[in-house]
């Protein structure tokens, strides 16, 4: 290198600091600054219904890549991604049962298709899925509760008599009727939420919800 | 030269990525995915960046996602790093578009150095392993860009405008020279790249053309003074506008290493 070069390279030791470090710097903390804080909580935005073989949300949401292969995977289009909306889960897959549940294929494309490991490969029975837990949310509306021979739920169940069975009772209204009720078992749900999609009533009154944690307590019986 | 070989072939990829991306919306099932991972005719593709992301903010490790992240990054490695940026990615595009728009409306001039690129790099790994979430793949134009092409989102394409505006007021090219993490982490992998932009000094004429085409000038420029043998920065992109520019034909591509030193 020549004295003349060398003379155009050198660059002050001022100059350096404010357009080599402290510009970049301050723009990359101001950046962080901004967005760190609408980084919120996994669970904050209420429970969004993922594709099969997911992890945990919190996990979830940091394994997703938000590629996209698992909705164009599912056969039944069932999948969609999240919108801006959704925060820090943009671009994540989800499932709105109502509009279209997960049909549970038996070779589960949508985990064979997801590359990151957010849908666990580990998760190869459809049995063992567990998406949600299904809830009867308004027992009052329930047709079935109310005395009437609906079931549609139960005959819809990919788990019939497994994930929902129907426990008949004695119907104290009339007097002389059974009350033939839908009962999900959460041992046995996987929530697909094909019970919330074929829900007669015009608000469905089973819907699928975030798996409650097990509890430990003195309770036991 | 009128006859623009190089930058007709990069359309023609860059606009071949984006029928790509597109073609699982007509039917085809060739190309599954998007940038971040997709799966081209069987062959897995992963996003480097994306993949770090995985590891930093979730722990979860897929062997194969890795490896076929360091497919991709060897691949890109091979055509010079952010060969990416400029013939692949469509927010690219996108901002060679607002380039064009510069020329029609009285235009912003901030500057913001090169290496702020590798800083983002910096703040995307601390920020992804702190909040446990792929932050870039949250805030990404790329992956704004291919969901929109290769789903329905909307939505995105409102963030996008938003750039574009930027871009066309505040500075040029703002988010692909100076800003954008993906292209930071392909920078580093160019310094070291093979496929490089070859240099004669007895051929210029000193005219300028390729300073004013190249999107990242600052690096040009210095290695054309200096007179040396292949321009060796990660931040050239490897786009052939300066190859295809030049009318004396000093500027070729070439594949390998020169000995000679030279800035990068």
């Amino acid at each position: 290198m020549s004295g003349a070069e060398e003379e155009t390279k050198r660059v002050s030791r001022r100059h350096f600091l404010k357009g080599s470090l402290a510009l970049p710097l301050a723009l990359t903390v101001a950046g962080g600054l901004l967005t760190v804080p609408s980084l919120r909580r996994a669970d904050a935005r209420g429970f969004y219904l993922r594709p099969p073989g997911a992890l945990a949300e919190k996990c979830f949401l940091g394994a997703c890549i938000r590629c996209g292969k698992c909705v164009q995977a599912c056969p039944y289009r069932a999948i969609r991604l999240a919108e801006t909306d959704a925060g820090v889960a943009i671009g994540t897959p989800f499932i709105i049962a109502r509009e279209e549940p997960c049909q549970l294929c038996t070779d589960l494309p949508c985990i064979k298709s997801c590359p990151s490991g957010a849908l666990d490969k580990g998760v190869t029975e459809v049995e063992k899925v567990r998406m949600g837990t299904a809830v009867i949310i308004d027992r009052e509306n329930c047709l079935s509760i109310r005395g009437l021979r609906c079931e549609v739920c139960y005959r819809n169940c990919p788990l019939i008599d497994r994930a929902i069975t129907i426990e008949p009772r004695h119907n104290p209204r009339t007097g002389v009727h059974t009350i033939m009720e839908p009962v999900v078992h959460r041992d046995k749900c996987v929530g697909c939420g094909i019970c919330e999609k074929s829900c007669v009533r015009e608000q469905p009154v089973i819907v699928v919800q975030r798996t409650p944690l097990p509890q430990q307590d003195a309770y036991e019986f | 030269m009128n006859f623009r070989r190089w930058t007709i072939i990069r359309r023609l990829v860059q606009v071949g990525v984006l029928c790509l991306i597109a073609s699982p919306l007509a039917g085809f099932s060739f190309f599954q995915g998007s940038l971040a991972a997709g799966e081209l005719l069987g062959i897995p593709l992963a996003d480097p960046l994306a993949a770090l992301q995985v590891v930093l903010a979730s722990g979860v490790v897929a062997s194969a996602f890795l490896l076929s992240a360091l497919g991709v990054t060897l691949f890109y490695w091979l055509l010079g790093g952010r060969f990416f940026c400029g013939w692949v990615c469509p927010v690219y595009l996108l901002t060679e578009l607002g380039d064009k728009l510069r020329l029609l409306i009285p235009a912003g001039k901030l500057e913001i150095p090169l290496k702020t690129k590798g800083w983002m790099l910096l703040a995307v790994a601390c920020i992804t392993a702190l909040s446990g979430v792929p932050f870039f793949e949250i805030v990404s134009p790329i992956g704004m860009t291919t969901r929109a092409i290769a789903f329905d989102g909307r939505s995105a394409l409102l963030c996008l405008a938003g750039l574009l505006l930027v871009e066309v007021t505040l500075a040029r090219r703002l988010w692909c020279r100076s800003l954008c993490p993906l292209g930071g982490f392909y920078a580093l992998v160019g310094r070291v790249a093979p496929l490089r932009l070859r240099f004669q000094p007895a051929r210029c004429s000193s005219c300028g053309d390729c300073s004013r085409v190249c999107p990242v000038a600052e690096v040009l420029v210095p290695s054309l003074d200096h007179g040396t043998e292949q321009i060796r920065s990660g931040d050239c992109t490897r786009c052939g506008r300066c190859v295809d520019c030049c009318p004396e034909g000093a500027l070729t591509y070439c594949f390998g290493y020169s000995d000679q030193g030279g800035p990068r």
